[in-house]
């Protein structure tokens, strides 16, 4: 029983809540976005000490014993993910004091913002399969308003879709629960891991994994389930794109890995090969999708379905030291995505422009974006030392420590193609002669650089200081391919 | 210590952009060129420890959880190579102070340089593969930028890319390879693998570990066919040139064979794909190296050639190839970064590198003349200069190389020697080009863009001392034989070397080679205008440039097809793509899984009215469907909407029911205010393909899903935890309403979030409609 667990959701719920009413002050706004953003990160970092340290905390919500209430579990992967989602939500936020005009932040720009951490660190810390169900629509909900934040007719269209088909999703996570209660009679994932284990995951109960695969998939944008993303990502403003694309996909993955690691671990000769196919089709559509794209945001947004591949291909070999690439990959990816995004912003401000054909030379009056745009992109393929690297080397460490060869070596073709995709950005953005026109008309970086710069730093250190992370990664990976710590810590008397 | 002279260049660049804003007034090469200059010094202070058959061996540790530390290690290959890397970047330094105008982008510059020069000091010093890599990729990056360095020319750009992205691709496959290595031995660190070289050869992923590894030696050592990005790297500056395309960089593909060569080498596979590549690279490279006429494509083929012919030897690994593989190594470090530079020197001064509007420079370039006629005449292996010896060496080692076991590919090993003399012939044509073209002949003055003179004293010095070398390594071979090549040559073949070089073997086959090559190269030469009609027979299509450039320009096209075709940005085909997925995945996985069951014994009887309710809901379904106009459509939804909550009524849960019907009335009497306001629209003309597929889909959605919740239903593996609520409702939870109880007690968290939920909705909602009128407004 412990409360400091559920603070990590309560802190960004409740400076949502106060920022409603200060709508009308811009500096008082601010301020305390500012102040519940430190808070809450601080408070992330303090948790995952406490729990690299002491072991695994948990809440029984309103006191009542696992498996009849709701659990809250603070793991090493849980607490992982949350600081790295309020280090991003917060590098977004002090973007968006930049780039948000007035009249949105009145309405409720911040309030949303907050409101998705709030979700996104619920779904990371439940330990309930219902009410991460919740959390996902707490997340969701503050992603349609944000989405269609501004509603310029590319957001109203692509948000149509949006919603549509996250609707859809949550329709079928809704089955998928219930259909599992029907089988397993239980909610609580330690229950869960518990009595599937004992069940051996015949049957049925494998077409229910399959279903919480097409739920979370969706969410996560995997192959064949990706189609929304690219265009909904590419159409909001930059730090809401980052947002997203440093969260949203990673809450699926992250679900992907906590139900196929801890529940559905049983029949891994079916489920697992096929994520591994999954993984491998996912990366190459997706990496395909980045090449022929001339627009900035496209081929960002292609990418994240290529790297989300890379994730679930740890996901699948299952092994100790490839969900650790998976999760050291996730943590690099959030963080790496979402300074991508930001800097891409910052590119088409300056360029006037997202179509590469009409850039060039773009590095002669912003070198420093330039720079930040090729470091950040050499991170994104992996080219060490940054942290791509490390979960890269770990991914395939483990899957060809696993005998699995073949997609191995989809997944190093996939990273020179990534490669090309992204440099193509920075050779035609950057290099290559300046065009006249642009010449004239040309907005301003100001403050848009450091909190981009900060996310790149976190990288380099990711890369540079692996001894420092891996430990948690180790932790995290082990205690999700042996639960028994996770099972006894939730359902101990 | 010694991890500083790795580390220094990278912490000198951090400096360098400040050198360069507030001292712009001193050309920022002399800043530094201390650098290099310091760690040639020191590292040279190891030769002695060397000589004395010492390995110098000092840790720090990085990634020590995942066996990955950053271990330097000197032996007499990482000193040999150390030490070129330093000395030329010394001179190379010197020399760009002269060569680059204060005007460039010289902060730039000099970071690039320095951070390659630091990263390739860390290839060569790792004794950790993982390290190796990171730092190989740094060579990459600062190539790729080093390349670009004049971002703007189209040209640099492409050859900038080009590289990168040949050398990544080997840099990868190399990584899988380190990685198959540490599958196999569980280990990264060379000295390591050595001790394990056994088990490696005796492993199934032998061949597969073989083949990558090589792949990222021969993109990196621009070996045929990926060498067509060394080419391309000539739009970079020209000490760039010298330096890492032709002295250092591109040496580090051979370093790493050398290296891996006790790991590695001594199979037939080995020997096949390590000799054969590099023969084929030394004879292709200097057949296009004479059809070009720009001073540095020459330059850049014969580079090719000759890193193919050091290749070819350490392939063959015998002590004798190896000997010779070093020692060319080092003979072609100084001849070829003298021509390097000379090229520079009369690109400076004349205006053009183009071998047809050059001639005749001689007279009015004399020392550069000297050195040029120094570096050809080595590079074509004519004594007295140290490529003679070397050459030599090669075609001995060749000859002797007949004996070996060359697997599959038994008539490699007579050939070798045949195919190396026919590469001489062509390295000895395009190097007499090279030399007369531009210093002898007549002088086209009108055709040059400048008036050309001698270069300024300062920029003459590096390429002096390189050409020096060359003069006394050739005359007096001893001065390296034992204090440098005999210790690298030990360390790759693990047993101790007496190297003895010396002019005279008597009427030996490789003697009759040097005479057969100088002989006809002189013929061909002579009648040069008639074998360049060769080259007009090469088929076109067949190149390897034409090939790279159609997968960089065809890929995003194909791409782009292959997206267009699927992204149609609709959402009624992303809805289709989706339940089709759903519906195969889970219809395969509930038919090969098992778990399909039906079970009647458990239900209730259902009362004919119950009947009647259902028959209703599958006419309103069906209505839905035929339905031609909005409105319709949408009250028959409302119609199975009403018709379920009555079932719930049916079941006695009045709550759910009381939820529906409010649900149900509130989205239908909105749906019909939305729909009022919407244009009159046609109902939209589908495919009878197109509208096939959809009935399928959702048939095959429908059916399955029904599949599954009887399944689901009648499957119950274990007790479920309702038994609790029901026990405890009251007892713990005050309260009698067990669904009260649980929605604000037992699962009260699920309860608050949804309200949060609601609350962030309405916002939503009203930010929305808010912001698009005054949106509108302005």
């Amino acid at each position: 029983m412990n409360n400091l667990v559920i603070w990590p959701i309560i802190i960004p719920l409740l400076t949502g809540i106060s920022l409603i009413f200060l709508q009308k002050n811009r500096v008082a706004q601010k301020s305390v976005a500012v102040m519940g953003s430190l808070i809450s990160l601080f408070y992330a970092l303090f948790l995952a000490y406490q729990v690299k340290t002491g072991g695994i905390l948990v809440l029984q919500a309103s006191a009542w014993q696992a498996p009849f209430g709701i659990s809250l579990v603070a793991d090493v992967l849980a607490t992982l993910l949350v600081v790295t989602a309020n280090v991003v939500a917060t590098a977004c936020l002090y973007y968006s004091f930049k780039v948000i005009d007035r009249k949105q932040e009145q309405f409720y720009y911040y309030p949303f913002l907050f409101f998705l951490l709030t979700g996104v660190s619920g779904a990371f810390l439940t330990g309930d399969i219902f009410n991460l169900f919740v959390f996902f629509e707490v997340m969701l909900m503050s992603s349609y308003a944000l989405i269609v934040f501004g509603g310029t007719k590319p957001q109203l269209r692509e948000s149509v879709k949006y919603i549509a088909i996250n609707v859809l999703s949550s329709a079928l996570f809704v089955m998928a629960v219930g259909y599992l209660y029907s089988v397993v009679g239980t909610l609580n994932m330690a229950d869960l891991a518990v009595k599937i284990k004992e069940a051996n995951q015949v049957g049925l109960l494998n077409t229910v994994a399959m279903l919480f695969f097409i739920v979370f998939a969706l969410k996560a944008a995997l192959f064949p389930l990706f189609f929304w993303l690219p265009g909904s990502y590419s159409a909001p403003p930059a730090p809401i794109a980052a947002l997203f694309g440093g969260l949203l996909t990673k809450v699926g993955i992250y679900s992907l890995i906590r139900v196929f690691t801890m529940i559905f671990a049983y029949n891994t000769g079916y489920t697992h090969t096929f994520l591994i196919w999954v993984a491998g089709l996912t990366m190459v559509f997706g990496v395909i999708g980045a090449v022929a794209s001339m627009d900035v945001r496209k081929i960002l947004a292609y990418n994240i379905v290529s790297a989300v591949g890379f994730m679930i291909m740890g996901l699948g070999v299952f092994t100790t030291v490839s969900i650790a690439g998976a999760i050291y990959y996730m943590i690099h990816d959030m963080i790496i995505k979402a300074a991508l995004f930001l800097l891409g912003g910052a590119v088409i401000t300056v360029a006037g422009t997202a179509n590469l054909n009409k850039m060039g030379g773009l590095i002669k009056n912003h070198p420093t974006l330039g720079w930040l745009f090729f470091t950040a992109a050499v991170a994104l393929v992996g080219i060490p030392p940054l942290s791509g690297f490390t979960g890269k080397l770990l991914l395939i460490q483990g899957a060809l420590g696993a005998g699995q060869y073949w997609i191995t070596g989809i997944s190093l073709t996939v990273s020179l193609l990534i490669l090309f995709s992204v440099m193509k950005i920075f050779l035609y953005g950057f290099w290559g002669e300046a065009k006249t026109s642009l010449q004239v008309k040309q907005g301003s970086t100001k403050g848009l650089l450091w909190p981009t710069a900060l996310l790149i730093a976190i990288s380099l250190f990711l890369g540079l200081g692996t001894e420092f992370f891996y430990p948690y990664v180790e932790t995290a990976a082990q205690q999700l391919t042996d639960p028994s710590d996770y099972i006894n810590s939730v359902l101990k008397e | 210590m010694l991890h500083l002279s790795v580390i220094a260049p990278f912490l000198f660049a951090i400096l360098v952009p400040f050198l360069r804003r507030y001292l712009p007034q001193t050309h920022t090469g002399w800043f530094v060129l201390p650098i290099p200059l310091t760690i040639a010094i020191y590292l040279s202070s190891f030769l002695p420890q060397i000589w004395q058959d010492e390995k110098i061996i000092r840790t720090i540790e990085w990634i020590p959880s995942l066996g990955i530390n950053f271990t330097l290690f000197v032996d007499g290959l990482s000193l040999l190579f150390a030490l070129l890397i330093t000395w030329i970047g010394t001179l190379v330094v010197l020399y760009s102070a002269y060569y680059l105008d204060k005007k460039e982008a010289l902060g730039n510059f000099y970071v690039y340089l320095l951070m390659f020069m630091g990263a390739m000091l860390g290839v060569v010093l790792s004794d950790n593969l993982v390290v190796l890599y990171v730092f190989w990729e740094l060579t990459s990056l600062s190539s790729f930028l080093l390349i670009g360095f004049w971002y703007y020319r189209e040209r640099s750009v492409y050859g900038a890319q080009k590289s990168m992205l040949i050398t990544m691709a080997g840099g990868f496959a190399m990584l899988a390879g380190i990685v198959l290595l540490y599958v196999i031995a569980g280990t990264f660190s060379i000295r390591e693998l050595i001790e394990k070289a056994d088990v490696i050869m005796a492993s199934e992923l032998y061949l597969p570990t073989l083949i990558l590894i090589l792949l990222g030696a021969f993109t990196k050592s621009a070996q045929f066919p990926f060498h067509v990005w060394l080419p391309d790297a000539m739009e970079a500056p020209t000490p760039v040139s010298a330096y890492l395309h032709s002295a250092t960089m591109v040496k580090a593909g051979l370093y790493l064979v050398a290296r891996l060569t006790p790991v590695l080498a001594g199979t037939p596979d080995w020997l096949i794909m390590v000799s054969g590549v590099g023969i084929i690279t030394l004879v292709w490279g200097a057949f296009i190296a004479i059809r070009q006429t720009d001073l540095k494509a020459i330059l850049a083929f014969s580079t090719v050639s000759q890193l193919g012919l050091i290749m070819t030897l350490l392939g063959i690994g015998t002590d004798l190839a190896v000997t010779a593989a070093v020692f060319h190594l080092f003979n072609h470090s100084a001849f070829k970064g003298c021509l390097f530079m000379v090229a520079g020197i009369v690109d400076h001064e004349a205006g053009t590198r183009d071998i047809r509007k050059l001639g005749g420079l001689a007279a009015l370039m004399p020392i550069s003349a000297t050195l040029a006629f120094i570096g050809t005449f080595a590079m074509a292996g004519i004594p007295p200069f140290n490529g003679f010896l070397s050459k030599e060496m090669f075609f001995d080692a060749t000859w002797k190389a007949g004996g070996l076991d060359y697997g599959f590919l038994s008539w490699l090993g007579p050939v070798l020697p045949a195919l190396a003399v026919l590469g001489s012939i062509f390295t000895f044509i395009y190097s007499m080009m090279l030399f007369f073209k531009t210093f002898k002949g007549s002088t086209k003055l009108d055709q040059l863009p400048k008036k050309p003179h001698e270069a300024p004293k300062g920029m003459l010095i590096s390429p002096i001392v390189l050409g020096a070398i060359a003069v006394l390594v050739g005359l007096f071979p001893s001065l390296v034989a034992g204090t440098i090549v005999a210790p690298a040559a030990e360390a790759v073949t693990l047993v101790p070397q007496e190297v003895k070089i010396s002019y005279w073997h008597g009427f030996t086959p490789p003697l009759l080679m040097t005479l057969t090559v100088v002989g006809l190269g002189t013929l061909i030469y002579w009648k040069l205008a008639g074998w360049l009609k060769v080259y007009a027979a090469l088929p076109e299509t067949l190149s390897i440039n034409r090939f790279y450039d159609g997968i960089t320009n065809y890929l995003p096209v194909a791409s782009g097809k292959i997206t267009g075709w699927y992204m149609t940005g609709s959402l009624r085909d992303y809805l289709a793509y989706i339940l089709a997925a759903m519906s195969l995945i889970l219809g395969f996985t509930l038919l090969s899984q098992g778990g399909i069951a039906f079970d009647y014994t458990n239900l209730a009887p259902i009362a004919p009215y119950e009947y009647l309710l259902v028959a209703i809901i599958v006419l309103a379904v069906f209505t839905i469907f035929f339905a031609q106009s909005r409105l319709v459509a949408i009250i028959a939804l409302g119609i199975v909407g009403f018709v379920v909550s009555l079932l719930f009524i049916i079941f006695r849960a009045p709550d759910l029911a009381l939820t529906q019907m409010i649900v149900e009335t509130v989205s239908v009497s909105l749906f019909l205010l939305a729909f009022y306001h919407l244009p009159e629209l046609k109902k939209e003309e589908v495919k009878p393909r197109t509208k096939f597929i959809n009935i399928l889909v959702s048939g095959a959605i429908g059916i399955i899903f029904a599949l599954v919740a009887f399944s689901a239903h009648n499957t119950k593996l274990f007790e479920t935890i309702a038994g609790y609520y029901l026990e405890n409702s009251y007892k713990l939870g005050g309260g009698k309403n067990v669904v009260n109880v649980i929605l604000v007690d037992f699962r009260g968290l699920d309860t608050m979030f949804e309200i949060t939920v609601l609350a962030i909705a309405a916002l939503g909602i009203y930010g929305l409609i808010k912001l698009r009128l005054t949106k509108k407004g302005e």
